[in-house]
């Protein structure tokens, strides 16, 4: 899923830029804040891990292999915020040092791969993990992680115009489904493998304050906003929905009626940015209800 | 150097050491022998204050007079050079130069006096101009050295050497004994290699089980054939030669 | 995994080679901006900045077999987003242009690293005020990078030494528990390496 150069135009790689270095910014202040000055060696060393376990090609079908893209699997074992420092060095070395991956996209290669991808799945693990096996909570992180950074690598190369968005939504969104599987199932194999062997290394990690992922987790909806929304419709729907219903007409079918009914502001002429904008709003607006709920229940927690 | 009565237990309650007293004077060389989980590294460890859970019982190690103990961490790690097992540990850094200035870059020392420093430090484990060279393109004799060489750079009073010996070729092996002859800082050695105690040190502490069982000249511990094979260790063949080297004087 | 086969060529002493990582890898990564990010098909700057990347290759002295096989491995990926750019209605055009500019692209990306050894580059990640923690963890990843290569290579040869039935199920097993066992042991030595660096008088800074 690494971006080449040449791939995407000045507005996609200035916009994904700015994304990922918010979220790595973020992350590192966190990281400084919070991680014990004995695990700051452990950031490369995973990151060391993640690159070496890359390598690893596992068979899927006929003369096919896949690889292990690790997301998940990082934020599984690091929390959040050290998951996106240490996917994040993985990728910058590739593109600097394996010229994997342009450098202009480095910005979207490192908001897919190494923020919403890693965030994505600590969000559906983390809230897994307590009713469900630890294994299948970290299996559909994996497999939702690995979709969501290719969606929005699709929504990147439509919006940069180079691709037509029906054409490859379906095809990158069908394919990483599929290769999702893998990585839900190698994800799955190497946590049971290391929880068998040290169960005490994975409770701290579960342990990670809810601000954490505040930040990030705003970051990767502001990316799902930008990137999917504006061609999913109804947002956010199945694919085969997005196969189904060319054309840009059907826009804002909605759902529940909301203030920013059909995804459009009054005033704004073009639809596509309209459609953003509303999108945006609507994100913080629900970010601040639930930022409020969370403050009210801790104030009464606290009574 | 001086450890008092050291006793520490590991955080699943195993007990490591189990009161350890020992002396070692300037320019001393001493052998620390004795099986596998005899706690030999988890001793080297704490003179540096490296096993942070117990704070309380670190000060059993006293270093050039001061205890170790966090308020003293610096002046101890300054004075007391630990040379790890594994090479690929302690050489951290991307290029030689950066792994051998660490040290004295932690202690302010910055451009020409830092290369001089470096440089003089290479120098030292023959090592001469290997400034630029990368760690993975290194033989592990050649990370061994560079690693001695990112501790002596910081002239250290007293030089704790885990396994210093292992995977080295015969040369190898033969120029670091030479190597550390030469070095003037008191030694505390950790080893499996019997020639290298019995060549190199003043003397030899065997340790098993977290106790210290014997101490001596290394001829004469080494020598003791029941001594050695009760604590997985074997009368070594060199003392064979010396014997005989003896007896035709 | 051959340790030198990404900064074999690295150190020589051409005049590529000896201009400074900073200003080399600025110039660089406008060179890429340029090509990457102009609109349309501007193909004589294409023309022009592919006539300098042969100049400065044939300058650098690095063998060309080299330049070559690393720039024809290109991705699965890229390959895929390439033939569906062709599947539409115009796409030819767009395809070309794609393919013409990620060419030029990774070419002077390849050309960069290629003369500059990795450690300069991060020292002029540092230069550029790029947080200490993150250039840090560059750092380690690049060292220990060899380093779990090869345990990992070490341990599938040993698994596969005493395994004799390729069924797909184990071969996944193996897989996994090679990858978890990679993990503790990377997890293992960056405490033994957080030891050696306080040892050497290292405080959080």
């Amino acid at each position: 899923m690494h971006i080449p150069d040449g791939f995407l135009d000045a507005k996609t790689a200035v916009t994904t830029g700015v994304l990922a270095v918010a979220g790595l910014g973020l992350a590192l202040r966190r990281v400084r804040q919070t991680l014990p000055p004995q695990q700051v060696p452990l950031l490369g060393l995973a990151a060391a891990f993640i690159f070496a376990a890359q390598m690893l090609n596992f068979p899927v079908g006929v003369g096919v292999s896949g690889h292990l893209l690790g997301g998940a699997l990082a934020a599984a074992l690091l929390g959040p915020a050290a998951a996106v420092i240490a996917m994040s060095a993985v990728l910058v070395l590739q593109c600097l040092l394996f010229s994997d991956g342009g450098v202009t996209a480095l910005g979207a290669n490192l908001f897919n791969m190494a923020l919403a991808a890693p965030v994505a799945a600590w969000l559906v693990y983390r809230s897994l993990a307590r009713v469900l096996d630890r294994r299948l909570a970290v299996a559909l992180a994996a497999w939702l992680s690995t979709l969501t950074a290719a969606l929005l690598c699709a929504g990147e190369l439509a919006w940069s115009g180079r691709v037509g968005w029906q054409l490859v939504f379906p095809a990158l969104g069908g394919v990483h489904a599929l290769i999702g599987i893998g990585e839900a199932l190698i994800t799955a194999l190497i946590l049971g493998a290391i929880v068998a062997a040290r169960p005490e290394l994975l409770e701290t990690s579960v342990a990670t304050p809810r601000r954490d992922v505040l930040g990030l987790g705003l970051l990767l909806s502001l990316g799902l906003v930008l990137f999917i929304a504006p061609f999913a419709c109804p947002w956010p729907d199945g694919l085969e929905k997005v196969a189904a219903q060319l054309g840009f007409e059907q826009h804002g079918s909605t759902l529940l009626k909301s203030p920013l009914a059909d995804y459009a502001v009054p005033g704004l002429k073009w639809e596509g940015l309209g459609t953003i904008v509303s999108g945006v709003i609507g994100t913080l607006a629900v970010f601040a209800l639930a930022w409020a709920v969370v403050r009210m229940m801790k104030v009464r927690g606290k009574m | 150097m001086a450890v008092e009565n050291l006793r520490y237990r590991y955080a699943d309650g195993s007990e490591a050491l189990r009161g350890i007293s020992f002396v070692v004077e300037p320019g001393e060389r001493v052998a620390l022998i004795g099986p596998n989980g005899a706690g030999k590294s988890t001793l080297l460890l704490h003179l540096n204050g490296l096993l942070p859970e117990r704070p309380a019982e670190l000060s059993a190690v006293q270093i050039c007079g001061a205890l170790v103990m966090p308020e003293n961490f610096s002046k101890v790690r300054k004075n007391v050079g630990l040379l790890f097992q594994d090479p690929d540990d302690q050489l951290f850094c991307p290029t030689v130069f950066e792994d051998v200035a660490f040290g004295p870059r932690q202690l302010g020392v910055e451009g020409d006096a830092l290369n001089a420093k470096v440089a003089a430090a290479l120098a030292q484990v023959g090592l001469a101009g290997y400034e630029n060279r990368l760690p993975h393109h290194l033989s592990r004799g050649e990370k061994r050295r560079v690693c001695l060489a990112g501790v002596l750079v910081c002239e250290p009073a007293v030089l704790a050497l885990d396994e210093p010996t292992t995977d080295l070729d015969p040369r190898g092996r033969r120029e670091l004994k030479l190597l550390l002859r030469r070095l003037p800082a008191a030694q505390l050695i950790a080893t499996h290699d019997l020639e290298l105690v019995v060549e190199n040190c003043t003397r030899a502490i065997l340790l098993d089980r977290g106790t210290v069982i014997a101490e001596g000249p290394p001829t004469a511990l080494l020598a003791d054939e029941q001594l050695m094979l009760a604590h997985g260790l074997e009368r070594p063949h060199i003392l064979q030669h010396l014997q005989h080297q003896h007896r035709h004087d | 995994m051959k340790p030198d086969f990404i900064d074999r060529y690295s150190r020589l002493a051409s005049p590529v080679h000896q201009l400074a990582a900073g200003p080399k890898l600025l110039a660089g990564l406008a060179l890429v901006l340029l090509v990457a990010l102009w609109p349309g098909a501007p193909w004589r700057l294409l023309g022009a900045v592919a006539a300098l990347l042969l100049a400065l290759a044939l300058l650098s002295r690095i063998p060309p077999r080299f330049l070559l096989r690393r720039l024809l491995i290109a991705g699965p990926f890229a390959l895929g987003v390439a033939v569906l750019a062709v599947l539409q209605p115009g796409g030819l055009q767009i395809f070309i242009v794609m393919l013409a500019k990620s060419t030029l692209c990774l070419a002077a990306m390849i050309l960069l690293t290629a003369t500059t050894p990795f450690t300069d580059l991060l020292a002029a990640l540092r230069r550029a005020r790029v947080p200490g923690v993150f250039v840090t963890t560059l750092a380690l990843l690049y060292r220990y990078l060899f380093v779990l290569a090869d345990e990992t290579l070490r341990m599938r040869r040993a698994r596969m030494s005493r395994s004799f039935m390729p069924a797909r199920a184990h071969h996944w097993r193996s897989l996994a528990t090679v990858a978890g066992q990679l993990f503790l042991r990377a997890h293992d030595r960056a405490g033994r390496i957080f030891a050696a660096m306080s040892a050497r008088g290292w405080e959080e800074r």
